[in-house]
């Protein structure tokens, strides 16, 4: 019982959410650019950020009247500027064929002028407002849906919620529309929502409307984690950059990502809801508190922060499976030279390598200068071919151990240049906090991007995830 | 001496007790709400329709349970039912409303009638005021069925009636009638709890249910 509650100290309630988060960090002049769709996306806009494209705007019934329903594209949706859970908005696809006053919906049904006027004038009435204050009616471009997400979403399009606090993305999920939430990316009303971690952008657990844990889509054999966000770097800017324009100390930003034009932002919210806790099983709160009070003086670093702090729980699950490290196509590595010096360098991790290979440079600052020197002097025999590899290494190797020091074998490489002989020593490194003793071949790498490249022999203790 | 001094007082002034008495317990009822939403997490349809429904269900007394909750169900379900009826015609908000509200308070008057005639005369002569406020929480209804859909709406129709049911036991229980009237200044305590509530930061009950298969999860 105990545990129970002190467990629950990481959870974000209702209570604290108001009174500790909106009420003194979303004042009141803030909360209203969260609410004003069209004030939103023009204060993003000018701030550089990608909103969907404002097509046409309607104020008044006069304006209805006289509206030039021809401008309209084929496809566009339609907002009331103050609506709140994705009430009152009409999407459509196309134009009918041969039919310029008739569109046609997401369930194949049509909608004619008539039809769209009285949804506008409902608008314009207040019926979709908080408050049922009079509201204004706008046609904006229709977002299409990314490859990536096309066979998890039904109908509508996903978006993926970014809460940022202290210009740090603390948390994040994917919210993906179902056939029960008639398309629409809302849990309230069944929608999918997916938990997101935040270093790497690839999701982790997820639930069904309100709370209800599940792995798959529901009738399918489709995972729902392991999903990689594309632009993830974008969408975590985009959003801290959205906090910092919006004055919102506490933000919910939700952004979509178009096939076409990347990430756009669909809107803010100052209040953001807490389920997102369940689609991350992870607790708000103990978020929040790890990074109040930090100074984050740059967009870059806020980022930095968000996924150092808050990411990584996947690479820490397959560690703890595989017993092997995750490392990424590069990574910083420690030589240890001879007599104990340690030189960190970037080393290109290559699986389509054999060997670990070295740069003459290098090799010479960590103390092997006369191993370099030495092998100067050994002749490559004329006619070396894969039939006489072992031969030649075994020959080689018995002539010049003695007189080179240090030297431990030696390698013949083939490469599209032809054939070469490079001289082998044994160096340790450590790798994400793992120690290798590598035999290292020593070439000319001066013209290359890494002074070290480390093959396959020395990369039996990691995985490597390319996208790190 | 039965009553506080301050309590004789105002009845020698031509209060009636009652309405003291009514007065007087409002903070209670008013803080009993507040109380199962900070802390139960039950949110009903914000403060005052809870409260209202409760002095409505003490001024249908003597029958006030049995006809209040019939009226209240009714309004309930005359109030979805006109909006799956009036859905289809996309009528602008407060006809909408205002046909709403006829459909409701036809409703109740035929349900009247038909009590007569089955010679339950008690529901034919409840009192008009109470049986008006009931109408008037179909708009509230309505209202919330646009915001936040039929079911959330129904749900929370559900647990406004329950937490009016409480109200409607603590101002009928006797012992704290006549504590309060014997002792009015704890009716001051009242803002000490509400102060405390409205600090209070915790996690509701209702979210350690919502949120428990998260405890698993967490170090």
């Amino acid at each position: 019982m105990l545990d129970f509650i002190r467990k629950s100290h990481g959870l974000l309630g209702m209570n604290a959410r108001n009174l500790e988060y909106i009420r003194p960090l979303n004042r009141k002049k803030n909360r209203e650019l969260a609410d004003n769709k069209l004030l939103c996306k023009r204060t993003l806009k000018k701030a550089g950020l990608g909103v969907p494209k404002l097509i046409a705007c309607i104020r008044t019934h006069d304006e209805l009247e006289s509206f030039d329903w021809t401008t309209l594209p084929g496809s566009f949706a339609l907002k009331p500027n103050r609506g709140f859970g994705g009430e009152g908005i009409l999407v459509v696809y196309a134009r009918k064929k041969g039919r310029p006053d008739t569109w046609i919906k997401a369930d194949g049904s049509t909608i004619a002028i008539d039809d769209i006027k009285t949804h506008i004038r409902n608008i314009l009435d207040g019926s979709f407002s908080l408050a049922n204050i009079p509201d204004i009616a706008f046609f904006e471009e229709r977002l299409t849906l990314l490859k990536t997400f096309k066979p998890y979403a039904y109908k509508g399009i996903p978006d993926i919620r970014v809460i940022v606090f202290n210009r740090v993305p603390v948390m994040a999920m994917l919210r993906l529309p179902t056939q029960a939430s008639s398309g629409k990316a809302n849990l309230q009303q069944g929608a999918i929502g997916v938990g997101i971690d935040m270093a790497t952008g690839t999701t982790t657990t997820a639930i069904l409307g309100k709370g209800h844990i599940i792995e798959y889509i529901p009738g399918t054999r489709l995972a729902l984690s392991g999903i990689k966000i594309p632009y993830w770097k974008e969408v975590l800017k985009m959003s801290v950059v959205a906090q910092e324009v919006s004055g919102l100390g506490f933000l919910g930003a939700d952004i979509a990502i178009d096939r076409e034009r990347g990430p756009v932002i669909l809107e803010l919210n100052a209040r953001p809801g807490l389920s997102i806790q369940l689609a991350n099983l992870s607790g708000l709160k103990d978020r929040l508190k790890r990074v109040s009070g930090l100074k984050i003086k740059t967009t870059e670093r806020g980022i930095r922060v968000g996924q150092n702090l808050f990411g990584g729980e996947i690479e820490e699950a397959v560690e703890e499976l595989s017993g092997k490290r995750v490392i990424g196509s590069v990574e910083k590595v420690k030589l240890i030279g001879k007599d104990g010096k340690e030189i960190e360098v970037e080393a290109k991790i290559d699986t389509g390598a054999d060997s670990t290979s070295i740069d003459t440079e290098l090799a010479r600052e960590l103390g092997f200068g006369s191993a370099v020197e030495g092998f100067k002097s050994v002749i490559a025999p004329e006619d070396i071919s894969p039939e006489r590899e072992s031969e030649i290494k075994k020959t080689l190797f018995e002539k010049h151990k003695d007189s080179i020091p240090d030297l431990a074998g030696i390698s013949v490489v083939f490469s599209s240049h032809g054939a070469s002989i490079r001289p082998v020593i044994k160096i340790p490194f450590i790798m994400d906090e793992t120690e290798v003793l590598a035999s290292c071949n020593i070439t000319d790498r001066s013209s290359l991007n890494y002074p070290i490249i480390i093959g396959r022999k020395n990369l039996g203790r990691f995985l490597v995830d390319v996208t790190k | 001496m039965l009553y506080h001094p301050f309590i004789n007082f105002m009845v020698e002034q031509g209060v009636p007790l009652q309405t003291i008495a009514l007065l007087l317990m409002l903070p209670v009822v008013a803080t009993m709400v507040a109380f199962f939403r900070q802390v139960i997490g039950i949110k009903a349809f914000g403060i005052y329709t809870p409260s209202i429904i409760t002095f409505a269900l003490i001024a249908f007394d003597p029958n006030g349970l049995k006809y209040g909750i019939a009226i209240f169900i009714s309004v309930i379900l005359v109030g979805m039912i006109s909006r799956y009826i009036l859905k289809r015609f996309r009528i602008l908000y407060l006809p909408r409303v205002a046909m709403t509200l006829s459909i409701v308070s036809l409703s109740i008057l035929s349900i009247l009638v038909f009590g007569g005639i089955q010679h339950r005369t008690g529901l034919a002569s409840v009192d008009i005021f109470p049986l008006l406020i009931m109408i008037t929480i179909a708009e509230k209804f309505v209202a919330t069925q646009i915001e936040k859909g039929n079911r959330m709406a129904f749900i929370l129709a559900v647990e406004t009636l329950g937490i009016s049911l409480v109200g409607y036991f603590l101002i009928r229980w006797d012992g704290l009638i006549l504590f309060v009237l014997r002792f009015p200044w704890v009716v001051l305590l009242t803002f000490v709890i509400n102060f405390s509530l409205g600090k209070w930061t915790g996690l509701r009950i209702a979210e350690y249910i919502r949120f428990r298969k998260i405890f698993k999860y967490i170090q």
